[in-house]
C-alpha cells in the first residue's frame, strides 16, 4: 500500500492553548468534529496519506498541547519536521499576539531554514471574530509564512491547508528528496494566480 | 449468536454512565466487564469487610505493614478518601491549617492563572456526565476552586495541562474541595518529584529519561526498537506520567493504581509503566514503524489486562501474577520491617536528590527509599542516570552506582525487575 507513497513528511501542529489545533487534526484525518474534545497532553500523533497533484504523501502529524511549558518536552519534534501550521483562533486576539513567541520557538529548535510553515486561523464559523482576516494575512506575509482561514468545525479550509502545505513541500525538494531519491516528481503543470483551484481562494503563498 | 446474544445481554444490565459519572466508550467491552465485575465484586466485598474492621471506631488512617498490604489489595471506594488523605499526610496538613484552603480562594487573583483555569474546564472530562456545564450540581465549579487555589498555593507551579484531570479524580473521589486541594499539595509537592508541572517540567523530563533507562535494562528489544525508528519515550509516554493514568487506563485501575501512589510514592508510576510494556512487549515488538508504534502504545492502555485491575496491581505492584510470568515475591525489606513487627515510614516524600550536570541547581530534598534516586549524568547521546547524592540515613538506601542497580533498586529489590528482566 506504501509503494506509491512518495514519501513520509513530518508536520508539526503548534499554537496556543485550546485554538484548535486537535480539532483541526481530528477533522484532516477523521473528517469529524467534537465540540468538546479533550485537552491534549504531552504529544499526540495521527498519520493520514494525502495526495497532492498525482503525487502520494504519508503525513506523521505531531499534535501537541499548547501550554507553554509543554513545549519544553517537544523541541526534539521540530528537529526534521518539514512542515509547520501554527494555528490561532480567530476569535480570541491572544492567541494571534503570541504568534511571535512561537516563530521565536520555531526559530530556536528547527533545524533546517527552509521548512515550509503556515499560518492557521480557526474558528472562522464563529461570530466573535477579533483577528481580522487581513491581519492574518499580513502577518503571514512579514514571515513568510503560507496563510489559511479555516473551521474544523465546518471543515471549511481544512483540506485546503493541509494540501497547499504539502505542495509546498513537495515543490522544495531539498526538504525530503534525499531519503526517496529514488522515487520521482510528477510535475504537473499549473496555472499561476488564483484561477482553476479549489484552494485559491483561501491560500495565499507568500 | 450465543455470543451476540450474551453481549446484548451483558449491555442491557451494565449501565451506560460509570458510578463515577463516565459514559462508556462506544467499544467498551460489556460482556467481559461483566464477567470480570462479577468475580471482582466478590474481592471488594470481602476487602470491604476488612477495611470496616480495620478502620472501626473512626479517626485518621495510620500508616502501618498492614495498611499497605491491605492499600496494594484496594481501598473500597467509601473508604478511599480517608484513606489517601491519612496515608499521603494530606489529613495532617489540612488539620494543622485550618481556613487555609478557602483564604487561598479570596484572596487576589491572577488573571492569567484564572485564564488558563477557564481554558481548561469544558476541555476537563468531557465523557463525564458530573462535568458538563449543564449537569446538577456541576462539577467545574470544584474543579476551578481547586486548581485556582493551588495556583495561589504553589506560584512555582501556577496551572499545568494535566491537572485539571488528577484535580478532576480527587473531587470525584473525595467529593470535598478541601481535601482535593490537599491531596493535591501531597501529589505534586511531595510525592512526585519536585519540577514535574512547573514550566521547566524537569522533574518530569529526568522520569522519561529514567524511564528510557528501565527500559534499556528490562526490556533492551522494546527500547532498541524504539531507538532505531526515533520514538522519544515523551511521545508516547509524557502522558501516562503528566495524568498518573488517568484517560489513559480505565478508571477503576487508575484508582488502584492511585492507592498505592498515595501509600508508596511515584515508583509505582515506573511499576506499571514497565508492567505495561512486559506484559504486551511480544505485540510492541511487532511494530513496524513509528505510527505503528504509537497506535501499539495507545493500545496497551486498553482491553483485558488493564480493565482486570485486581490482576493487573497484583501483578504490577504486588508480583503475586501467576507462577511462570512473574516471581513470587516476599515482602520489602525495609528496616524496620526487619527489626520489628510494624513497618511506619515516614510520608511518601520527594524523590531523592538528582543533579543535572550544567544545569542550574535543583534543591535538594534527601529522601528516604521510596523513590528512585534521579540523579542525572549528561552523556553524548544522553543522559544517565547516576549516583544520587544523599539517600539519607535509612539502612539500605546506599548510593546506587549502576544503571542495573538503580533499576534494582526502583523496582523493588526481590520483584521480577530485579531479576534481570524478561
Amino acid at each position: 500500500m506504501d509503494e506509491d507513497v512518495l514519501t513520509t513528511l513530518r508536520i508539526l501542529i503548534i499554537g496556543e492553548s485550546g485554538v484548535g489545533k486537535s480539532s483541526l487534526l481530528l477533522r484532516f484525518t477523521d473528517d469529524t468534529f467534537d465540540p468538546e474534545l479533550a485537552a491534549t497532553i504531552g504529544v499526540d500523533f495521527k498519520v493520514k496519506t494525502i495526495s497532492v497533484d498525482g503525487n502520494k504523501a504519508k503525513l506523521a502529524i505531531w499534535d501537541t498541547a499548547g501550554q507553554e511549558r509543554f513545549r519544553t518536552l517537544t523541541p526534539s519534534y521540530y528537529r526534521g519536521a518539514q512542515g509547520v501550521i501554527l494555528v490561532y483562533d480567530v476569535t480570541r486576539r491572544d492567541t494571534f499576539v503570541k504568534l511571535d513567541n512561537w516563530l521565536n520557538e520555531l526559530e530556536t529548535y528547527c533545524t533546517r531554514n527552509d521548512i515550509v510553515n503556515m499560518l492557521v486561523g480557526n474558528k472562522i464559523d464563529k461570530e466573535n471574530r477579533e483577528v481580522d482576516r487581513n491581519e492574518g494575512l499580513k502577518f503571514a506575509g512579514k514571515h513568510s509564512m503560507l496563510f489559511i482561514e479555516e473551521s474544523a468545525k465546518t471543515c471549511d479550509g481544512v483540506q485546503c491547508a493541509f494540501e497547499e502545505l504539502v505542495e509546498k513541500i513537495i515543490q522544495t525538494p531539498g526538504l525530503w528528496k534525499s531519503e526517496n531519491q529514488n522515487k520521482g516528481v510528477k510535475l504537473t503543470h499549473r496555472e499561476e494566480g488564483q484561477g482553476g483551484r479549489a484552494c485559491g481562494g483561501y491560500c495565499s503563498v507568500l | 449468536m450465543e455470543a451476540a446474544g450474551r453481549a446484548q445481554a451483558a449491555r442491557d444490565r451494565v449501565p451506560r454512565i460509570d458510578p463515577y459519572g463516565f459514559e462508556r466508550p462506544e467499544d467498551f467491552d460489556y460482556a467481559a466487564y461483566e464477567e470480570f465485575f462479577s468475580t471482582y465484586l466478590v474481592i471488594l466485598t470481602r476487602r470491604a469487610i476488612k477495611w470496616s474492621k480495620l478502620l472501626k471506631g473512626g479517626g485518621g488512617v495510620q500508616r502501618s505493614m498492614t495498611v499497605k498490604r491491605y492499600i496494594r489489595k484496594g481501598v473500597p471506594l467509601e473508604h478511599r478518601a480517608r484513606v489517601w488523605m491519612g496515608v499521603s499526610g494530606a489529613q495532617a496538613r489540612m488539620d494543622r491549617n485550618p481556613g487555609y484552603y478557602q483564604r487561598l480562594l479570596q484572596g487576589e487573583r491572577s488573571a492569567s492563572l484564572e485564564e488558563a483555569i477557564r481554558t481548561d474546564m469544558n476541555r476537563t472530562f468531557p465523557d463525564n456526565v458530573r462535568f458538563r456545564k449543564d449537569a446538577e450540581p456541576c462539577l467545574q465549579g470544584p474543579l476551578y476552586n481547586v486548581l485556582l487555589a493551588y495556583g495561589h498555593h504553589n506560584h512555582g507551579v501556577g496551572y499545568c495541562q494535566g491537572m485539571n484531570f488528577i484535580a478532576g479524580y480527587l473531587i470525584l473521589v473525595t467529593k470535598s474541595e478541601e481535601e482535593a486541594f490537599w491531596l493535591l499539595d501531597a501529589l505534586v509537592g511531595r510525592i512526585l518529584p519536585a519540577d514535574y508541572y512547573s514550566p521547566s517540567m524537569l522533574g518530569l523530563k529526568t522520569d522519561q529519561e529514567v524511564l528510557g533507562e528501565l527500559v534499556r535494562t528490562k526490556l533492551p528489544a522494546v527500547a532498541a526498537l524504539m531507538h532505531s525508528h526515533g520514538v522519544l519515550w515523551t511521545l508516547v509516554a509524557s502522558r501516562w506520567f503528566i495524568c498518573l493514568f488517568v484517560d489513559v487506563l480505565p478508571v477503576e485501575t487508575v484508582l488502584r493504581v492511585w492507592d498505592c501512589l498515595f501509600s508508596e510514592g511515584s515508583k509505582i508510576i515506573f511499576r506499571v509503566a514497565l508492567t505495561l510494556l512486559k506484559h504486551h512487549q511480544a505485540s510492541i515488538l511487532e511494530a513496524t514503524s513509528v505510527p505503528d508504534l504509537c497506535e501499539k502504545f495507545k493500545e496497551i492502555t486498553r482491553g483485558r489486562f488493564v480493565t482486570e485491575c485486581h490482576s493487573f496491581m497484583q501483578v504490577g505492584v504486588s508480583h503475586t501474577g501467576p507462577p511462570g510470568d512473574w516471581h513470587a515475591h516476599p515482602a520489602p525489606p525495609t528496616p524496620s520491617a526487619v527489626g520489628g513487627a510494624t513497618w511506619d515510614p515516614p510520608e511518601p516524600v520527594r524523590p531523592a536528590p538528582w543533579l543535572l550536570l550544567g544545569l542550574p541547581d535543583i534543591p535538594i530534598n534527601a529522601g528516604p527509599t521510596l523513590s528512585p534516586p534521579r540523579c542525572l549524568l549528561s552523556r553524548p547521546g544522553g543522559v544517565i542516570p547516576v549516583c544520587p547524592l544523599s539517600l539519607g540515613s535509612r539502612p539500605g538506601a546506599g548510593c546506587v552506582h549502576s544503571s542495573p542497580e538503580l533499576m534494582t533498586w526502583v523496582l523493588h529489590p526481590t520483584g521480577p525487575w530485579g531479576r534481570g528482566g524478561h
